[in-house]
């Protein structure tokens, strides 16, 4: 809570030096941007409920520079699985030997940013953001710089990001070190970022890099295509999550500590001059090296409704393969059930499984010509989505139950103010 | 894949043959044309999809055609 309030009188001060410095300019200098989401998934055996409220100022005091302050913010509660077995060992034991722990968390971002802007569509952007949760750290730098071609035809964007990150995790027996099927799971995050003598932390180096390259090819088509790569080095595990792996025999879970992923993704947007709207298509492709390659299929249609009002439709199709050490039990049974080398994990992100998504959003915008809202409002745009998805998992199971309602819902409304 | 770069770079160069004149850009400037333009609203859904599947990127950054500079 510090943190936010911290951001607000930051924010609220930025907004007012700029009114003070540009308050002769005609031009719309500072925006005001909040969202609010809710989500709820309520599986077998587990549920999660997450409100996250967002509030950003962009402040433009010239025509070259945008800076901009914001915070964000995840309150969670719900129950998670603590205790991960598979269907072979729940062949013999009782379900209960899958247990859940009850989560709590407030995630806090605090973030700040300066665009310079050129006067052909070219762009310097830097930024950094810090973010707490109550077993989690994060620094992280960002830049990109963007240009234009061929009469604002083409656009370039790089963009890198760099995260110093520190995770929570309990202090393991040293006697046992290397040998991580006797690691213990962390019980709770009481102790986090203190000197208690049994709460340790490990660094986490998230390294984001990603080239874009939009193009218009004619009035009515928008393509556009990214390459993002991400390398990720340091304690990735769930540190909260046991895995069973041998025969009254639990573990924290274990997964490598090197990550490097990539992902391609084209966009395609066609203007329909007799619907008045457009469809949207995004494809795109993933691979990583713990093997886990995916694909995603997304289509958009959005139409104009009058002069103020956009409707958007949207469906989404998932498809991802399971990571090369993803088990559903590690204790035995034919493939592909069974140990995976030196790594477990029971974690269903990691397992291969298919995911269907709709969503419908309205937009209500207004721009007035030559006059203000109010008298001092110069554009309003107020917001509100819903999309449900539901995933089908091949192999997850806990205990040989499958997952059953895994229907994840979530609802959006945001507002934008320009003064 | 060797021919990846190859192809990428046709297209790029392609890319300078396939301006639309700013009199006819009114299609592309408009919202329902832009890829990000409610990216702050989107920002939530993102965030949920990263932390259900096993993949990450491709939400992609400002797209061109609205030419308002």
């Amino acid at each position: 809570m510090q943190l936010a309030s911290r951001a607000a009188v930051i924010a609220v001060l930025v907004a007012a030096a700029v009114l003070a410095v540009a308050a002769p300019a005609r031009a719309q200098v500072l925006q005001l941007d909040t969202t609010h989401s809710v989500f709820y998934e309520s599986p077998t055996k587990t549920h999660m409920f997450v409100y996250s409220p967002t509030a950003d100022v962009t402040a433009s005091p010239w025509s070259w520079i945008d800076i901009r302050a914001g915070w964000e913010a995840d309150v969670v509660s719900g129950a998670s699985v603590a205790t991960k077995a598979g269907s072979i060992y729940g062949q013999s034991h009782s379900a209960d030997v899958v247990s859940t722990a009850s989560v709590r968390d407030f995630r806090n971002v605090g973030r700040g940013e300066v665009e310079i802007k050129g006067s052909t569509g070219t762009s310097l952007l830097a930024g950094y953001s810090y973010g707490t949760e109550n077993d989690y750290r994060s620094n992280s730098l960002h830049v990109s710089a963007r240009t234009d071609a061929f009469q604002h035809n083409t656009q370039f964007q790089l963009a890198y990001a760099h995260n110093f990150d520190e995770v929570c995790d309990r202090v393991q027996d040293t006697s046992l070190l290397n040998d991580f099927a006797a690691y213990r799971a962390l019980e709770n995050s009481a102790g986090c970022f203190t000197s208690a003598a049994d709460r340790t932390t490990h660094d986490i180096a998230v390294d984001t890099y990603e080239a874009s390259w939009a193009q218009s090819w004619t009035p009515v088509i928008e393509t556009q295509l990214t390459y993002t790569a991400q390398l990720v080095d340091g304690f990735q595990s769930d540190p909260y999550r046991s895995v069973i792996v041998g025969e009254g025999l639990k573990a924290q879970e274990h997964v490598p500590n090197d990550r490097a992923r990539e992902a391609v993704t084209a966009r395609l947007a066609y203007y329909l001059r007799s619907l008045k709207g457009a469809l949207r298509l995004m494809v795109r492709g993933y691979h990583d090296t713990w093997a886990i390659d995916s694909g995603a299929v997304e289509l958009e249609a959005e139409k104009s409704l009058g002069e103020n009002v956009r409707i958007m439709a949207r469906g989404r199709l998932y498809r991802q393969g399971g990571a090369v050490f993803w088990s559903d039990d590690y204790t035995g049974g034919a493939p592909p059930l069974g140990p995976r080398g030196a790594y477990f994990t029971g974690d269903r992100e990691l397992s291969p499984f298919w995911s269907f998504l709709g969503g419908l959003r309205i937009v209500w915008s207004i721009i007035p010509e030559h006059k203000r809202l109010l008298g001092f409002i110069q554009s309003f745009k107020l917001a509100g989505s819903g999309s449900v998805e539901d995933f089908s998992y091949d192999q997850f199971t806990l205990a040989g139950i499958p997952i059953s309602n895994a229907w994840e819902y979530l609802a959006t409304v945001s507002l934008n103010l320009g003064f | 894949m060797r021919l990846l770069p190859i192809l990428l770079l046709l297209l790029a160069t392609a890319a300078g043959c396939a301006t639309v004149a700013p009199e006819h850009r009114a299609i592309l400037a408009d919202p329902t044309m832009q890829f990000d333009v409610d990216a702050k609203h989107e920002a939530g859904m993102r965030h949920a999809l990263d932390n259900r599947e096993g993949s990450m990127g491709g939400s992609g950054v400002q797209g061109g055609g609205c030419g308002c500079n």
